[in-house]
């Protein structure tokens, strides 16, 4: 038996969907796009099954992608039951997905979710509308499981016997005449398509021109025109009214409001958040507060995780960690090269993957709470003008945000952009913002070779990395990546506590899917490190006589032109595997401060960080690059991207500044 | 007027919706559509998009999209001030609501005369003079 969750976005359809699968969930991608599936399973007495939850959308129409997924799940995989989960306090416009959904099947089991919120705005009679329906409706609130029992006897033992919803007269009769037509075709629902065809919807047009009933597609355009003449409007304004009309004299009759007028706490919030001068301050100190959370929290886990695996140079001697202890007990049963292959080289890279853990599972946490609450579509609010001229609608500017923390979870979090390009887009500067990692390391730097001012060289840094992304957003957006400029109509829902429960499943999902996936190319490249970090076999790890010191000294040359010394390339090799680790790589090269501030003049130095704040992303983000987008080409391009820009940036620094005869 | 031309605490009564494609069944499925009521909340902060109540829930648009919505400006009956002459233009209720509002006289096309300001507020129809309440002026649209 397979039940589908259909419904309108933010109706707490996702709360439902856990409620009834529990954990037995699996969230993929629908064939061919990115748009998010979800499906799972559960028992009722005995009887499986699985649950698939369709994506959130506000009707049936050919001009988006959830849609025409909803669409075509349901004319296509027959599901025996849907589940039409509706936000009961917004009864009317969630009443118009049901109208489209009652043409196309007619096992429908209405759920008026936050049933409770609802009860505040006006009483509704949920026998009486099922009686007006024919089906079977549950009142529900998702987030305190009330309802579901109910709803689950419902999908065994529901009674079925649906209302059409009715045009009028001069309309059915047309309606008709192509019905009839489509049934001769084998189309079904055959009422559905008529009425589709007649609105000109261009999937189903299309559909019956493969079909090669051109008759049907004259006809149907004939009798487009003379409804578009008797009610003196376009088709789609037309049926759209009816439909409406259907969905606002069914609300009318089942709910009476309490009482009209009055300020809600959404409202009140709303005039402070969205306020003309607070507004951003808010949005930006809301940000600020976030990632201080997550970084406070996530230090002392991070720290313990490095510990566990890495130990610490303490006073008294090297504190062994896991890593030097395994590598020991393996020297017992097999060969040097082979044992430090398997700790140095792959359980560190492990070691890696969890110290990253923490900051993405927080982060996450902090995108689920806002997402969850209802403040990202005020952020969306706040900041689209902005963002607009980068070609991202205003969410867009969620995962550059975050990108200041991890570039991981930024680039994961990209998902909450509907269009295509715009994610493609988003995907592509995203690694151009530097990450907590290099700002530890610029931060280091900076005070290293710029005592008098390295806060001045810092802000430098990141408000170069602002401009170029938002220089090359407005490019590409221009060019490359141009969307199909698809409506921004964003629904502001009323503001919602989140449960603690609901934000957790949304976290997990988040960071297991990345752990899962990134976590193996991750620690595949920490082995590939090793070997060529600790070949020819013999000499000191990642020293200029290994293989990738050599190759630094092949390059140095080149180097040169950039301002770059073979250390420093040294260190940026490593620093492909986590950004942070430069700095141990140029200490474990030249052994104290003092010495790295000799390895290089401050014009190096700065152009050597040019070169970290755009070059190639770390390994874990274009894994995370890769998972998002599917797409080798694309993953090349990101890291193609970013040494075009770390060269020109870091060679046009260098080369002026070696001609002006500073900081030689 | 187009909608993206109403201010902040303003109503309109939409007349047509126009553009094309996704924009024109997009707007629709939200449920704009001809008689449909629509408040301005708000604009954002840097001055685009605008924030816009209709059927009882809230959406963004951006100006250009809002240009796609033509309009009649229009005025709940309860901001009406005294002694001004006004004529109905829309009555947002079920039947029962419209024939209580009918019964006094208050109709779609009639001319009313606010004789005391809200509220309760008094206004003068062809059946007499009656006292309206807060809650129902709110849902008489006047223009």
């Amino acid at each position: 038996m397979i039940v589908a969750l259909a419904g309108n976005p933010n109706t707490g359809k996702s709360t439902i969907f856990n409620a009834l699968t529990g954990m037995k969930q699996h969230v993929g991608n629908w064939p061919g796009v990115t748009v998010e599936k979800k499906e799972g399973e559960m028992e009722i007495n005995g009887t499986r099954v699985k649950v698939v939850d369709l994506p959130g959308t506000y009707s049936l129409t050919a001009y988006s992608l959830e849609e025409i997924i909803t669409r075509n799940f349901i004319i296509e995989e027959k599901p025996d039951i849907i589940v039409d989960i509706i936000d009961a306090s917004n009864l009317e416009r969630n009443l118009y997905l049901l109208t489209e959904l009652l043409e196309l099947h007619s096992k429908i089991i209405v759920v008026l979710n936050m049933f409770d919120e609802a009860q505040k705005k006006y009483n509704i009679d949920v026998d009486l509308m099922s009686k007006i329906l024919g089906l079977p409706v549950v009142p529900a609130v998702g987030i305190r499981g009330k309802g579901i029992d109910e709803l689950k006897e419902k999908i065994l033992r529901g009674k079925f016997n649906p209302k059409k919803v009715e045009y009028p007269e001069d309309v059915e009769k047309r309606i008709e005449k192509i019905e009839e037509k489509i049934k001769k075709l084998g189309l079904e629902p055959a009422r559905w398509y008529a009425i589709k065809v007649i609105e000109n919807d261009v999937e189903v047009v299309k559909k019956i021109k493969d079909k090669g009933a051109r008759d049907i597609l004259h006809l149907a355009e004939h009798l487009r025109h003379e409804i578009e003449d008797i009610y003196g409007d376009d088709i789609e304004s037309v049926m759209t009214s009816f439909r409406y009309s259907f969905a606002h004299g069914l609300f009318h009759e089942v709910a009476e409001p309490i009482n009209v007028g009055g300020v809600t706490i959404t409202d009140m919030l709303d005039h402070v958040i969205t306020h003309k001068i607070f507004g951003i301050p808010i949005f930006l100190a809301i940000m600020y507060l976030s990632f201080q959370f997550v970084f406070l929290v996530a230090a002392p886990f991070q720290d313990a995780i490095d510990l566990l695996f890495n130990g610490k140079d303490a006073a008294g001697g090297h504190i062994p960690g896991l890593v030097d202890l395994s590598y020991n007990w393996m020297l017992t049963f097999m060969p040097d090269w082979l044992s430090s292959f398997i700790n140095h080289g792959m359980l560190r890279g492990l070691g890696a993957v969890l110290t990253f853990t923490p900051v993405i599972m927080l982060l996450f946490l902090i995108l689920s709470f806002l997402e969850d609450s209802g403040y990202l579509a005020r952020v969306a609010f706040l900041m689209d003008s902005v963002m607009k001229k980068m070609g991202l609608e205003g969410r867009g500017i969620i995962p550059l945000m975050l990108g200041f923390g991890c570039n991981v979870p930024a680039v994961m979090a990209t998902r909450t952009l509907k269009d295509e390009n715009e994610r493609k887009l988003s995907i592509a500067l995203n690694p151009l913002i530097p990450c907590g990692a290099r700002i530890q390391v610029f931060a280091f730097l900076s005070s290293i070779f710029f005592p008098s001012n390295p806060a001045l060289v810092l802000w430098s840094l990141l408000i170069l990395s602002m401009v170029v992304v938002f220089f090359l957003g407005y490019i590409y957006s221009k060019t490359i990546f141009r969307g199909k400029s698809e409506p921004f109509v964003l629904e502001l829902p009323p503001y919602r506590m989140p449960t603690m429960k609901g934000i957790s499943i949304h976290m997990w999902e988040k960071s297991e899917g990345f752990l899962r996936k990134a976590g193996t190319i991750i620690v595949g490249a920490a082995a590939i490190i090793w070997i060529f970090a600790a070949l020819p076999w013999g000499v000191e790890y990642g020293s200029p006589d290994s293989y990738i010191g050599m190759f630094a000294q092949w390059i140095a040359p080149i180097g040169t032109a950039f301002g770059l010394t073979p250390e420093a390339i040294i260190s940026l090799i490593f620093g492909f595997f986590a950004k942070e680790v430069v700095i141990d790589v140029l200490y474990v090269l030249f052994g104290s401060k003092d010495a790295i501030l000799a390895s290089m003049t401050w014009a190096q130095a700065y152009s050597f960080m040019l070169f970290m704040l755009f070059y190639t992303p770390c390994v874990a983000t274009l894994a995370a690059v890769y998972n998002e987008t599917k797409s080798k080409k694309f993953t090349l391009f990101v890291i193609l991207e970013g040494f075009f820009l770390a060269a020109l940036f870091s060679f046009t620094f260098y080369t002026i500044f070696t001609l002006l005869g500073v900081g030689a | 007027m187009l909608l993206s031309e109403l201010k902040p605490g303003e109503y309109g009564i939409v007349k047509k919706i126009g553009g094309s494609g996704a924009i024109h069944r997009r707007l629709l499925s939200m449920g704009l559509l001809p008689g449909a009521i629509v408040r301005v909340v708000r604009i954002s902060p840097l001055g685009d998009p605008i924030e816009y109540e209709i059927r009882g829930f809230f959406i963004s648009l951006r100006k250009q999209e809002a240009t796609n919505v033509e309009v009649d400006k229009i005025v709940p009956l309860s901001l009406v001030p005294g002694n001004s002459e006004v004529r109905v233009i829309f009555i947002d209720g079920g039947v029962g609501f419209v024939q209580n509002m009918g019964a006094m006289g208050i109709a779609v096309g009639k001319i009313l005369k606010v004789i005391k300001p809200c509220c309760p507020m008094q206004v003068q129809t062809d059946r007499g003079i009656f006292t309206v309440g807060r809650g129902m002026a709110y849902r008489v649209f006047v223009r």
